[in-house]
């Protein structure tokens, strides 16, 4: 892979790694529903960015197809529409794969900066469907999910590249 | 540096799979069908059945540190909020005595009257007590999960009450777990009666942030008062008539309507309740009205 000049080398990604964090990912929304948050409208989807992150990243391995199943998932855990969550996020691991050979390219600031309005056309997405399918709208805080797991994106990706940011050839004093 | 500390395998130059785009389109239009068939058909039940199966076991993992929570919580719950709770029980149990005294005469009084009428003995309601679990985390219903499923006996449409009143109905039934739809759900209505004048009425769910319901189709002039107190009605053969449903809390009353917008607080706790009480539905006790199960479906249906 051709990369910019003076980033370090990754390790391969391990995919039960990828699979953990995905599993992770599912069970911060449904604790942040079930115990914190309620139905508030401006929880961000953890979900939503950990598939979009691995889209990017690993777009060979994660992408729409695997975005539709956890988009089902998440429907019959949300008791929403069948198929709704599904559709918003692929489209959005479709989105991601098309952005993901220009992204990496920039340092990860500017990265926030451009899965903002991916995140912002899913959520629109969904709020286009619900409004459809006979919804009222859930007021202004709906906007806010977009802007706070884009605004996590650093995080996500200093977290999520660890594992393959550790050293290539362990010894006493470098363990990791 | 070690083999292996890089991705060495080279990307796939011809055989890339399925390309994003043909996926996009085949899931979507697989969603959107889903979606559709969701709205309209009863047939993508059996498919929220088995993914439901699939998703119990992390939303049981979810659950986990409140229940936790909840332990410790109860555990350190001080000796002073015990006594208290105590005293309060004793309040109740006093002024409920009272009434308590009066239901024997006037279940006797009832029997006579009815044995006069030779009108059918008033049936009593099944009921099993039920855990809510969470509440659903769509922001657009109200809508709460509770522990018992089809495996428990739960049936689809049975009305469900906490200590206070009526809270909602059971809308989806898997197999582990059930959906209520509460009365303050936008899709949610429920036939209501008020208990100072008689008069019948519809109400129907607000999904604001309060716990509202709205009575509907009243004309302007009709008697009703703040602070009236709206029971079910039982016209509609689910829920058993005369439990506690709402109170008028605000009546706007308005020239250039012919209804006036009566707001009602629910009485039950739609926000906060723990556990409660799943009736059987009414339909069901009755012999010999033939099977409706959807009666639910055809009052919501008369919403939209």
């Amino acid at each position: 892979m051709i990369m910019p000049r003076g980033q370090q080398l990754l390790l391969p990604v391990s995919p039960m790694f990828m699979l953990l964090t995905m599993l992770l990912a599912f069970l911060l929304d449904m604790l942040q529903s079930m115990s914190w948050l309620g139905n508030a409208a401006w929880a961000p989807d953890w979900l939503a960015l950990v598939l979009v992150f691995w889209a990017i990243h690993q777009p060979l391995k994660v992408g729409v197809g695997i975005s539709f199943l956890l988009g089902l998932l998440t429907d019959v855990h949300q008791t929403s529409l069948l198929g709704q969550h599904a559709l918003t996020y692929t489209v959005q691991g479709y989105l991601a794969t098309m952005i993901h050979r220009r992204i990496l390219w920039f340092d990860v600031p500017s990265q926030a900066l451009q899965v903002l309005p991916l995140f912002m056309a899913a959520q629109l997405l969904e709020l286009s469907v619900r409004i459809a399918a006979g919804g009222l709208f859930p007021g202004w805080s709906f906007l806010l999910p977009p802007v706070l797991q884009a605004f996590m994106w650093p995080v996500v990706t200093v977290l999520l590249l660890a594992p393959q940011r550790r050293a290539p050839d362990p010894d006493k004093h470098r363990p990791l | 540096m070690p083999l292996g500390s890089l991705d060495r395998t080279p990307p796939p130059f011809f055989k890339q799979g399925t390309s994003a785009l043909t996926k996009l389109v085949l899931f979507s239009s697989l969603s959107c069908g889903l979606m559709f068939a969701d709205l309209h058909y009863n047939i993508v039940q059996p498919a929220r059945w088995a993914l439901s199966l699939v998703v119990y076991p992390v939303q049981w993992l979810a659950l986990r540190p409140q229940a936790l929570w909840d332990q410790v919580d109860n555990v350190f719950e001080s000796k002073q909020e015990a006594l208290n709770a105590v005293e309060q029980a004793k309040a109740a149990l006093l002024a409920q005595s009272v009434r308590a005294s009066q239901v024997e005469q006037l279940t006797l009084e009832n029997n006579h009257l009815r044995q006069l009428l030779a009108l059918r003995e008033r049936f009593s309601t099944k009921a099993m007590a039920a855990e809510v679990l969470y509440e659903a985390a769509d922001p657009f219903v109200r809508k709460m999960i509770l522990n018992k499923g089809a495996t428990h006996g739960v049936q689809s449409s049975s009305p469900v009450m906490d200590d206070q009143g009526i809270l909602g109905q059971v809308t989806r039934v898997h197999p582990l777990v059930s959906e209520i739809t509460l009365v303050t759900d936008r899709e949610h209505s429920i036939p209501v009666l008020n208990t100072r004048t008689g008069a019948r009425g519809v109400a129907f769910g607000e999904s604001g942030g309060a716990p509202l319901l709205e009575l509907r189709y009243m004309a302007t002039n009709a008697d009703i008062e703040e602070g009236d107190v709206l029971t079910t009605s039982g016209v509609d053969g689910v829920y058993p008539p005369g439990i506690p449903v709402a109170k008028v809390v605000k009546i706007e009353r308005r020239a250039d309507t012919v209804f006036a917008r009566i707001l009602c607080e629910s009485l039950a706790r739609v926000q906060g309740a723990r556990h409660v009480m799943v009736l059987e539905p009414v339909q069901f006790a009755l012999p010999g009205l033939g099977d409706v199960p959807h009666a639910q479906q055809a009052v919501t249906q008369g919403a939209k």
